[in-house]
């Protein structure tokens, strides 16, 4: 709508609004291309398989290692009350059955032992075993399982912990010594 | 024959400007591999703990580290205990064997809590008197929970001895 000027005999005419101006992208992509590569170069496979477990307790440690690189890795999860073999959970029993009963150790060896022959030649040295456990379960429990994949051919062994550097620390003053 | 005129390209009509390339689609397929990659970051946060083997055949829970025979490197080992039984020599708590030293005990400071600190302390000291022994051993009885042997593992690995040996008092046989 056209205004009227002071003057008579005149038109003010509105100026045409200016374009919206493109929000340009291309910063943020390169950001988002920087984050992508470093992510993708530190993101490994195998990790996902020793991902921390939401109903198990985990013992904590000070020191920390990192997992050998190229590793066949086998998870074997420990909870109070059952036993999961391999990434596909399967159930072999209760962590009592690995010392009372001899059909389920006879079961944990057999799978090993096919987990193990399923790692090609040139991987088997780098064949290992991760055992994620609840910090409750029993070392008798626990030396069972070792004992089966050192039996069948796992060279590598790792225990599945959460770091926490200051564990003496809360254990010493805890104790009130 | 076409003639080259440099001057030809300023006059020609009907350019158009360069047009940006389309980012979305790119952008849509980073925003769904950022989140993703990310959760799996988030998740692989946990710690491990390597095991080493005993050559004597006495790692793994394989015996009761006396096989093998022959000549065998003496080691620091630490007995983990919990049940209570003088008859057999077992008492709830740690005990260190050092070759060349006395037996060093240290009982529970209460019940189901061990006496880490003396052991830290004490592998201090061990450490200092044997600055290039890295190997330990870890006696673990079946009846001590696993959180009372990956803290003593952890210990040794943090004092220096790098290279920890896991014992089982009792002998099992798979083969």
């Amino acid at each position: 709508m056209a205004l009227r000027s002071s003057k008579p005999g005149t038109r003010v005419v509105r100026k045409k609004a200016d374009d919206v101006q493109g929000l340009s992208i291309t910063s943020l992509l390169d950001v988002l291309t920087i984050i992508l590569v470093f992510l993708i170069k530190n993101v490994s496979m195998e990790a996902v398989k020793i991902s921390e477990l939401p109903d198990m307790i985990y013992p904590t440690t000070i020191t920390t290692e990192n997992l050998m690189e190229n590793a066949a890795v086998t998870p074997v999860k420990i909870y109070t009350d059952r036993v999961l073999l391999g990434n596909d959970n399967q159930l072999l029993g209760s962590p009592a059955d690995l010392t009372e009963n001899p059909q389920v150790r006879s079961d944990m060896v057999n799978y090993l032992r096919y987990e193990f022959n399923v790692i090609p030649e040139d991987k088997k040295d780098d064949a290992c075993l991760i055992v994620q456990s609840d910090s409750n379960i029993p070392c008798g429990y626990i030396t069972e399982i070792v004992g089966a994949a050192v039996g069948t051919g796992f060279a590598n062994i790792y225990f599945a912990t959460l770091e926490d550097e200051q564990w003496l620390q809360h254990h010493v003053s805890s104790t009130g010594k | 024959m076409a003639v080259y005129r440099p001057s030809q390209a300023r006059q020609q009509k009907g350019q158009t400007a360069p047009q940006e390339p389309n980012l979305i689609p790119i952008m849509n397929l980073f925003l769904t591999i950022i989140p993703f990659l990310l959760l799996m970051v988030t998740i692989s946060q946990v710690a491990l703990v390597a095991l080493n083997f005993s050559s004597d055949g006495g790692g793994g829970g394989e015996g009761g580290g006396d096989g093998g025979g022959g000549d065998k490197a003496k080691q620091i080992e630490i007995h983990l205990m919990l049940t209570d039984n003088q008859a057999l020599g077992l008492f709830p708590g740690m005990e260190v064997r050092e070759p060349g030293t006395d037996t060093v005990r240290l009982p529970w400071v209460r019940e189901n809590i061990y006496d880490f600190d003396g052991l830290n302390t004490l592998l201090k000291a061990m450490k200092e008197r044997n600055t290039s022994t890295e190997e330990i051993s870890i006696v673990a009885h079946n009846d001590v929970i696993y959180d009372t042997l990956i803290r003593t593992i952890d210990l040794c690995k943090d004092n220096g001895f790098s290279t920890v040996h896991y014992k089982s008092p009792r002998s099992t046989y798979y083969y």
